[in-house]
């Protein structure tokens, strides 16, 4: 069950990018996961969505890139490839 | 909506970490290796089999890691070397940090060989860099020839398989060149040794495997031109 920990530290990244973009919000955050990273994404979903939940993150949509080795691709990737932000309401707006 | 790219990897701080850790073992020259499989499969009984026949005077340490108890590191301290044990709590892997944290003291006395045990899992310690130069993955013939293709992330990144217990294939169902054949299939580089613990079969290829690796991380200290000649 590491994905808890995984979906921890995506939450800290988002958390630290967010602080560099006042009046903005995180929206959507997007990783790459290779087939061979050990992840299941499932799990990575759930956790994540348990983690965002009742935070100032949430809504916080999470798009999962699958990255297998016959598309050309390393198989091993773990990484956050994009944060997207949008204007924040007033009542969302982090203290930088 | 404004998209920012970031581009890092997801376990950066723990990388960092092992990054770190990686550099100050390769001052030494001290091969570390990270073994990885099943709770079951054998590591620990492989890890004593090791000890036992070490040379007396190599500087080898050991972690060991579990959720719970001293067990382990208990078995492994009856051969004399330093062994710390690393209850997680709850965790399912070791990570860098843990490694750093119970290898402080270790690194001030100049190890030439560190053995990692990771928590009894086939997928959680795939994802963590420990700071290791190879890992090992454990399987043993009372698990599933399938193994290599369930949970290939291990199989795929392990310079090393040890299939385990094969003095017990006349008692079980085990087909030895099927796993052998699945692993390849997921990593055709994979080195594979068949081991016993209890008959000490393959123990001889293996401490082949240490020495030679042993001698090119130590050839990295030498001058450009002695460590060529290593290969």
């Amino acid at each position: 069950m590491h994905e808890m920990g995984i979906a921890s530290s995506v939450l800290e990244a988002v958390d630290k990018e967010r602080r560099r973009y006042p009046g903005q919000r995180a929206a959507k955050i997007g990783l790459r996961i290779g087939e061979y990273a050990g992840i299941d994404c499932d799990s990575l979903r759930f956790c994540f969505e348990a983690l965002v939940k009742d935070t100032d993150l949430e809504p916080l949509e999470l798009d999962l890139e699958w990255c297998r080795l016959e598309d050309g691709r390393r198989g091993d990737e773990l990484e956050i490839a994009y944060l997207e932000l949008e204007e924040a309401h007033e009542t969302e707006k982090v203290e930088t | 909506m404004n998209r920012v790219a970031i581009e890092k990897k997801v376990l950066n701080e723990n990388d960092q970490v092992a990054g770190r850790l990686r550099e100050r073992l390769a001052d030494f020259g001290t091969l570390s290796l990270n073994f990885i499989g099943s709770p079951g499969a054998g590591k620990t009984a492989f890890l004593e089999g090791t000890l036992e026949r070490l040379a007396a005077h190599t500087r080898t340490a050991v972690l060991t890691g579990d959720l719970q108890t001293e067990n382990d590191a208990i078995r492994l301290r009856r051969y004399g070397y330093p062994v710390r044990q690393i209850t997680t709590g709850g965790a399912c892997h070791l990570d860098a940090r843990m490694v750093q944290t119970h290898l402080e003291d270790l690194l001030k006395v100049g190890l030439e060989l560190l053995l990692i045990e990771n928590v009894g899992n086939l997928v959680c310690p795939t994802s963590y860099d420990l700071g290791e130069d190879a890992k090992v993955v454990v399987l043993s013939v009372c698990e599933g020839e399938d193994k290599p293709l369930k949970y290939p992330g291990i199989f795929r990144k392990a310079e090393l398989m040890l299939l385990t217990k094969i003095d017990l294939l006349p008692h079980v169902p085990f087909k030895p060149e099927l796993a052998l054949e699945n692993a390849r299939k997921i990593n055709p580089e994979i080195e594979i040794i068949e081991t016993s613990y209890t008959t000490g079969a393959g123990f001889d290829r293996w401490l082949e495997w240490l020495s030679r690796r042993a001698e090119q991380k130590r050839a990295l200290l030498k001058s450009p031109a002695e460590a060529a000649q290593v290969g």
